[in-house]
């Protein structure tokens, strides 16, 4: 059994990483342990509010690399331990067989050369799959520079494999991480898309990453603009594939003078997940949400922006615009368009059936009729003001921390936050 | 007129038929409030004319045995009602009214199956087994609903080697997957012998809880609206 002392190492330095999500996999119990659960499945949730689905873990914190951001980089005064794969396995299994966790999400610092590292954790899942026998699920972190026939041989076993971008640019990743390049995170990324799509065509047996691949970024370590990490969020889902794109907003764990001294707000993180979904899920492209130098409005979710931006569009009639139009529409979201293309195929609706069937109008009121009748205001400027989070520009926000603090701790916005749901 | 039933879907089914053309209808399963001068009626199940509902509602909705059974096991005060309106309108209109959200009677009862349908899949994820002496998993549950034999499917496909027990503590009941079979028993309560590593493995469980919070973002509120209060009880990590 892992030591206490140990989990806690390697769990404080996993915590980070913001992915959790263990949806995507239907693999099949093969008379082991475990299966895949396709729409994910929390577990617990702890008191910052985050889910726990997968148990989050580095095989070792004993780093060659020196990314100034990280609390496990080679200069830092840390204990530094690393688990065996025995105990990596035996610890998911306890944890799986008493539905705590969904399954392992295993990253690692790189200990000793990147071959090594992906050696270690490509051993870790290959024993738990074959001699541990756990069909669970399982999100492995790929080391950069690590050989590609390790990365292959290590999809072959996990459900979900990332490379974390974890800068937005370039010129950042080499100032604040000197030891990843560009490719080093790029080039497996493409080898994985292109091994996927060539194992899917040959149907052959077993499993190559069912639930593919996501990245990472750290967002306000670095200066580049809201526009410019959409328009990288949206060549990374077009060019790669990729599932999801996580932002995490950073957190000053280490002290350097490349680096800010101010967490960056939360709202920002927020705001990007919205357009990130808006990208996914509701047809947006990023050159319709902002400029390439621009950033998101803070004061208004981005497809309430957008939607100010292009009132000439609005109002559109619910009980005949398109499900595409409806989605458009501030305020109404994925589930609500749906709802409303059911309901209306069997009777008119109005805004009080509107609201009975939960469609929240706060918002969308001023940007639709129901059978011909208006409820919003028609004065553009009142529209603003009334739909404004109340949050005016990043100088007023970072003076003022803990006002916006008091505005994610608001129950739905910081459900939506987490969801990501507008 | 007042309809007191035992909540089975086979007395449910004959009340509807008696409640049918009662536009005054009151259905129960639990209390009700008696007023001067109100009639009430006991209703029992009666085999053959809940086939005959059962047939008639069938031919018009190849779904609704299974929204009543999921109506049914829902422990809102209200749930009688919203099913009998549920199925009032779904026999009056003669076609399936599933998607007819505009409609008082199916919101209800969409959101009624909605609730019953989340906490299935919350407790997919809450269930906390413990591992007894023998090897068997244990764990208590007491959800708002009456959910524990729905919980067996998705446990078993997971865990076919391992026999568990589900146990509702609340309504006193158990579902029981022994290795091969699954059943639902009566359970009030459980004398468990753990096993030797069982305690180790829940202070593990706890230490790694607190090691992958992160302090300096304290959302309680958010925490709890995710995992409400209720559910803690037999959850190792909010425990001690």
């Amino acid at each position: 059994m892992i030591s206490e002392s140990k989990l806690k190492i390697l769990t404080e330095s996993a915590k980070y990483d913001v992915s959790c999500s263990s949806s995507g996999s239907k693999r099949k119990n093969g008379g082991g342990i475990g299966n895949g659960y396709a729409a994910g499945c929390c577990h617990s949730f702890t008191p910052d509010g985050r889910c726990i689905s997968l148990l989050k873990i580095l095989m070792s914190n004993d780093c060659v690399f020196n990314c100034k951001y990280c609390m496990s980089r080679a200069d830092a005064d840390v204990p530094r331990v690393s688990a065996t794969p025995e105990e990596i396995c035996e610890l998911t299994i306890d944890f799986y067989k008493r539905n705590y966790i969904e399954g392992l999400f295993l990253s690692s610092a790189v200990h000793k050369s990147p071959d090594y590292t992906m050696e270690q954790l490509l051993l870790t899942v290959k024993k738990l799959r074959t001699e541990y026998g756990f069909y669970g699920y399982i999100h492995l972190k790929g080391i950069p520079h690590a050989h590609e026939s390790l990365v292959r041989e290590a999809a072959k076993y996990a459900d979900r494999m990332s490379y974390n971008i974890e800068l937005p640019s370039e010129k950042s990743l080499k100032l604040l991480a000197p030891q990843k390049s560009r490719e080093s995170l790029l080039l497996p990324m493409e080898q994985l898309r292109r091994e996927k799509v060539a194992f899917q065509e040959e149907k052959h047996k077993g499993h190559f990453l069912p639930a593919g691949q996501t990245t990472q970024m750290i967002v306000g370590a670095s200066p580049e603009k809201d526009g410019q990490i959409i328009r990288l969020t949206q060549s990374l889902y077009r060019t790669f594939g990729l599932k999801r794109v996580y932002y995490s907003s950073y957190v000053p764990v280490v002290r350097d003078p490349l680096l800010p001294d101010m967490p960056t707000g939360e709202l920002r993180e927020h705001r990007l997940y919205q357009a990130d979904w808006l990208l996914r899920f509701y047809g947006f492209d990023a050159e319709e949400l902002l400029e390439e130098d621009g950033d998101l409005s803070l004061e208004f979710d981005p497809k309430c922006a957008w939607a100010l931006r292009n009132l000439h569009l609005f109002p559109v009639e619910v009980n005949k615009a398109p499900v595409e139009v409806l989605l458009r529409v501030p305020g109404i979201g994925a589930r609500s368009a749906y709802k409303i293309a059911e309901a209306r195929k069997y009777a008119s609706l109005t805004f009080e059936t509107l609201a009975k069937m939960r469609v929240v109008l706060k918002r969308a009121r001023h940007f639709i009729t129901a059978g011909g009748k208006f409820y919003g205001s028609e004065n553009s400027a009142a529209v603003r003001g009334m739909l404004s989070s109340g949050v005016r520009t990043p100088v007023q926000m970072s003076m003022f921390a803990d006002g916006q603090n008091a505005l994610l701790s608001d129950f739905e916005t910081a459900r939506s936050a987490l969801t990501g749901e507008l | 007129m007042i309809y007191f039933y035992d909540g089975s879907k086979d007395a449910f089914l004959t009340a509807f038929l008696l409640a049918y053309n009662d536009g005054d209808a009151t259905l129960t399963s639990g209390s009700a409030q008696l007023s001067i001068g109100s009639q009430t009626v006991f209703v029992q199940a009666d085999f053959s004319r809940a086939r005959r509902a059962e047939k008639r509602l069938l031919a018009i909705d190849k779904g609704s045995m299974r929204d009543l059974s999921v109506l049914l096991r829902s422990g809102d005060g209200d749930r009688d009602m919203v099913a009998l309106d549920y199925f009032k309108f779904l026999a009056k209109t003669g076609r399936p009214v599933r998607e007819m959200l505009a409609e008082d009677c199916v919101l209800a009862a969409a959101e009624c199956m909605r609730r019953v349908g989340n906490e299935v899949h919350r407790f997919h994820g809450f269930v906390r087994f413990m591992e007894t002496g023998c090897g068997a998993l244990y764990a208590p549950i007491s959800p708002d609903n009456d959910i524990c034999d729905l919980l067996v499917p998705h446990f078993r496909a997971r865990l076919p080697g391992f026999p568990f027990v589900i146990h509702d503590v609340k309504r006193k009941k158990a579902a029981v997957y022994d290795g091969e079979h699954t059943f639902l028993a009566p359970l009030d309560r459980a004398e468990i012998v753990l096993s030797a590593g069982e305690e180790k493995w829940q202070a593990l469980w706890r230490d790694y809880y607190d090691g992958v919070n992160i302090p300096s973002r304290k959302r309680l509120k958010q925490m709890r609206g995710y995992m409400p209060v209720r559910y803690w009880k037999f959850m190792p990590e909010k425990k001690g």
